[in-house]
């Protein structure tokens, strides 16, 4: 026991710092969401300084419940990380697969593909609906006004002109507005994410076991079926690992969406939480708890899904 | 049917000739292992014969059919790789079942196949199990089920049992040679084992940087090797090759003798010598014998292989005498002197 002791008295600072890094902010967090707490009140004076006396009980956690957005957060949620998962796995591997052949430049295609990754969120928001999407002065808005152009220049040409007389004129698509923001946010998102899956499925192509596809080939697999039952398959655990990690990073998105639409038509719960902040702590606090159970209901399904695949 | 027919058949990696032209005939029915050191090109040749290797040069005949530009899975043939290359995330049965689903067989006879298949290579009770959970014997049963199922009109073995313990290895090697005894299918089999290829085959081909050094059965191997490299990588232990004074004796370059062909006598005998190590193994005694005044090379070594027991330990001074008869003879290319 005593030969124990010494080793334990090291690691307590480290543990220490952890615990109190973890426990302080979530305790407090808990404790500001059962009173009232804002942060400027000329009716309440009082309720501008955190005490017990402001006790609210689960009133802040009924008004976050009862208030429009709340309900809307949960499932946007759900579907921003939903979709930008599903993407960046898909893309991830079938980039992942094709920069795995061989061919000349191969080197410079593997750094300019994960470089994505290395961009700042908030900049990737910011060149994304500016220079990309933007409907009059992105590449989108070029994009449409130079199809529009081709198409009322070939209106008179013989032969297929009157295919361009059936086509329409393109309108772009604002992706500020309340029905795109999600899609501008996932668009962008998917482009950062997508590399980090790259590197990851590319890693694990490298480690496939060669002979294990050349006895597929004498079994008569054909390429498509050597994917579907050996390379799918052998990228099970990693596709597990990216999609924790980023349903981990992607529930808690909010430069991108500050920057598309100042949560116009786009809300999670991180956003609603900054909301709130702007005065009512009590309220932010409170939705921050039902983020915290989110994130765990979220971490079940995933480990109940993924965590079969990573026991194997 | 599985008669396979090498004509000049060439491989060059870049510049690098890996294998000089060749020529190999391989009848239906036949057990042939390819011997050689590693890196003889034993397992390239097995490889070019399967398809997974082009050819730089010439042709492959199955069934007097050219099969030189057929793809590896029409050839009809079922290759079963050293480290078994099974299918990880599949069961012993859909490993098995895998080139029938390919070749969209019907369930039932699938399900037949398999059950056969599982039954003749004990693995009814782990078809369910994935390989992870196997050992490496039954991953390598599992293996040869997934070769059997596709009656191929012939087997390939690349290295099967190298992976193996050498207790499972002799287990293994007896139930490929029943499985060529019921199946009656043209085998080959690479292997850089001479034990396994004296005990396994019909007929050996001895390889050496992809040339062919010489075809026959085990015994026509082991009595009259056709030149140098043949009596010393055949039998163990090896040959005791001579040179020098005591070859010329006998009008040769070189002389070999067995170390089975040499008597041991504490008291009188051609050859003197003193022990170095002597290997007890009970059936027999391998005793290495230093000092013996013969130009056997680097080393100065004289292996001696002996029925029984001797009572000799390290330094003693022992008398050998080989049978004459048993003497081999090489001239100055290294082939054989008749």
């Amino acid at each position: 026991m005593a030969n124990r002791t010494i080793p334990r008295l090291l690691q307590t600072p480290a543990v220490l710092l952890l615990l109190v890094w973890m426990l302080v902010p979530l305790g407090m967090t808990l404790f500001y969401s059962f009173i009232r707490y804002v942060l400027n009140s000329t009716v309440r004076p009082e309720w501008t300084t955190p005490s017990w006396s402001n006790w609210r009980g689960f009133g802040n956690y009924e008004f976050v419940l009862n208030s429009k957005d709340f309900l809307f957060a949960i499932k946007n949620s759900l579907f921003i990380v939903g979709s930008i998962l599903s993407l960046t796995v898909v893309l991830g591997v079938l980039i992942a697969v094709l920069i795995n052949r061989s061919f000349p430049g191969r080197g410079i295609v593997r750094v300019l593909l994960i470089s994505p990754f290395f961009v700042m969120p908030a900049v990737n928001a910011v060149l994304w609906i500016n220079m990309l999407l933007d409907p009059v002065l992105g590449l989108q808005g070029i994009a449409v006004g130079a199809i529009n152009d081709m198409a009322a220049g070939m209106q008179d040409a013989p032969l297929v002109g009157w295919f361009f007389n059936l086509w329409p004129v393109l309108e772009p698509i604002s992706f500020r507005a309340t029905q795109t923001s999600a899609i501008a946010v996932i668009m962008m998102v998917t482009w950062q994410w997508t590399p980090f899956a790259v590197l990851i499925f590319m890693t694990s192509l490298q480690s496939e076991d060669q002979q294990q596809k050349e006895a597929a080939v004498l079994d008569g697999a054909s390429r498509w079926s050597q994917f579907r039952f050996l390379t799918l398959p052998h990228l099970g655990r990693p596709m597990a690992i990216v999609v924790m990690i980023q349903a981990i990073f992607h529930l808690s998105l909010y430069a991108e969406i500050e920057i598309v639409s100042r949560g116009n038509g786009n809300k999670n719960l991180p956003y609603l939480i900054g909301e709130f902040t702007n005065n009512n702590i009590g309220a932010a606090s409170a939705t921050g708890i039902f983020a915290v159970i989110l994130a765990n209901i979220v971490a079940i399904f995933l480990l109940r899904a993924v965590g079969k695949t990573l026991m194997e | 049917m599985g008669s396979i027919v090498l004509d000049k058949v060439q491989k060059k990696f870049g510049d690098v000739e890996v294998i000089p032209p060749l020529d190999l005939e391989i009848n239906d029915g036949e057990f042939v292992v390819f011997v050689g050191p590693s890196g003889c090109g034993k397992s390239t040749l097995l490889r070019m014969i399967a398809g997974l290797e082009d050819l730089t040069a010439g042709k492959v005949n199955i069934d007097d059919n050219d099969v030189t530009e057929v793809s590896p899975a029409k050839r009809g043939l079922s290759m079963v790789f050293q480290s078994y290359a099974l299918y990880p995330h599949m069961t012993v049965r859909k490993n098995i079942a895998f080139p029938m689903r390919m070749a969209k067989v019907p369930q039932d006879v699938q399900d037949a196949k398999i059950e056969a298949a599982a039954k003749s290579l004990n693995l009814a009770d782990y078809l369910d199990r994935k390989p992870g959970q196997l050992s490496g014997g039954q991953r390598q049963r599992v293996a040869i089920g997934r070769a059997i199922v596709r009656e191929p009109s012939a087997f390939l073995f690349d290295e099967p049992l190298s992976n193996l313990d050498a207790a499972l290895r002799v287990g293994m090697r007896l139930e490929i040679m029943e499985l060529h005894t019921k199946l009656k299918t043209t085998m080959i089999y690479v292997t850089h084992d001479q034990v396994e290829a004296m005990t396994m085959a019909d007929k050996i081909v001895v390889l050496q940087a992809g040339v062919i050094e010489q075809v026959g059965s085990p015994l026509e191997l082991y009595h009259t090797p056709r030149n140098k490299f043949v009596a010393g990588f055949i039998g163990s232990p090896k040959m005791n090759l001579i040179e020098g004074e005591e070859a010329s004796k006998h009008d040769a370059t070189t002389i070999g003798i067995r170390p089975e062909h040499v008597s041991v006598s504490t008291t009188e005998g051609m050859w003197k010598g003193t022990v170095g190590v002597a290997e007890h193994l009970g059936s027999d005694t391998f005793i290495h014998v230093h000092n013996t005044g013969l130009d056997t090379g680097e080393g100065d070594l004289f292996t001696v292989r002996i029925s029984g027991d001797i009572a000799v330990s390290h330094g003693d001074t022992v008398y050998l005498t080989p049978q004459m008869d048993q003497l081999h003879k090489f001239d100055a290319q290294g082939l054989r002197i008749a």
